[in-house]
């Protein structure tokens, strides 16, 4: 039983070296897509979390310097609104703040001031924050003694929105 | 009859040395292909165990510095800043200045937090402190 060779059989270990090489390179692909995708993942988080704690950092900063504007003034509503810009973590960020201010009188007749202070901070770009680039929104409550000067800072809100 | 003899010694001897050939190539391929499979296993997976560790150090930075924000909340104005945060085991955590004070109430103090973790992660990030 000698069969001469079919020419259907000639190259096809050429082919089937081809179709594997080209399984070996599909999976290859796929590793280095897998390592590609994970450390971009990575870098964004990282990026992501260095940048809300620039801009928690400078909200704190923003909170600390309207306090200290304040304790010199009468019981009157004064630094209504304001910017500041501080740099933390190599990022710029820019902090706007605009208040609504009011006077209340106590049981003893005493004045005071009553400072409910918006901040609103982002990466800074020169130009006023808009709300759909706003990274930390904070609102705190300053109460003022007769005096003017600040007795306590109360946190109302903290959040992050990107 | 003869002449089909030749013919049948002929064929084999064709035969055959396809069939060598054949193994050799599929063997000298199947080895490369299956070293850089291999290799290729092995990259993806330090790759994963440092992009593991360096998630981790992620968390361990992030749960540290919401300890000192948290310490800060309890401040007093010149008081140190205490800070209880224990980093897992193969982590090392470090706020400097390592005595960091509580700042004025009008002030506020930026702290600098390292993390070293397994594999040779290192994370560095700065944060903002005031008593409140």
């Amino acid at each position: 039983m000698i069969r001469a060779p079919g020419t259907e059989d000639r190259g096809a270990a050429l082919i089937l070296a081809i179709a594997f090489v080209v399984m070996i390179g599909t999976i290859g692909a796929g590793l280095a897509g897998l390592i590609t995708s994970s450390a971009n993942n990575r870098v964004s988080l990282q990026t992501l979390r260095t940048r809300e704690y620039s801009a928690d950092g400078a909200v704190q900063e923003a909170v600390a310097m309207v306090r200290g504007l304040d304790s010199d003034t009468t019981a009157s509503c004064s630094a209504a609104d304001g910017t500041a810009v501080s740099t933390i973590n190599s990022i710029a960020i820019r902090v706007d703040w605009n208040a609504a201010c009011s006077i209340i009188r106590n049981g003893d007749g005493e004045l005071f001031v009553q400072r409910n202070v918006v901040f609103d901070a982002c990466e800074d770009v020169g130009a006023v924050c808009v709300p759909s680039a706003v990274i930390v929104r904070a609102q705190v409550n300053f109460s003022d003694a007769p005096s003017g000067d600040v007795t306590d800072t109360f946190v109302q809100s903290w959040s992050v929105n990107r | 009859m003869s002449l089909l003899r030749r013919a049948e010694r002929r064929i084999d001897r064709r035969d055959s040395g396809e069939t060598l050939v054949e193994i050799v190539l599929t063997v000298v391929i199947i080895g490369v292909a299956v070293t850089a499979l291999v290799s290729a296993l092995a990259t993806t997976a330090t790759a994963s165990t440092t992009n593991r560790s360096t998630v981790d150090a992620d968390t361990v930075m992030r749960n540290f510095a919401e300890a000192i924000k948290d310490a800060a909340l309890r401040c007093v104005e010149a008081a140190p800043i205490v800070v209880g945060y224990t980093p897992p085991v193969g982590f090392a955590a470090t706020a400097t200045p390592a005595d960091a004070m509580c700042p004025a109430v009008t002030a506020t103090k930026r702290l600098t937090l390292d993390i070293d973790g397994p594999s040779g992660v290192h994370q560095h990030m700065e944060i903002v402190v005031r008593t409140p």
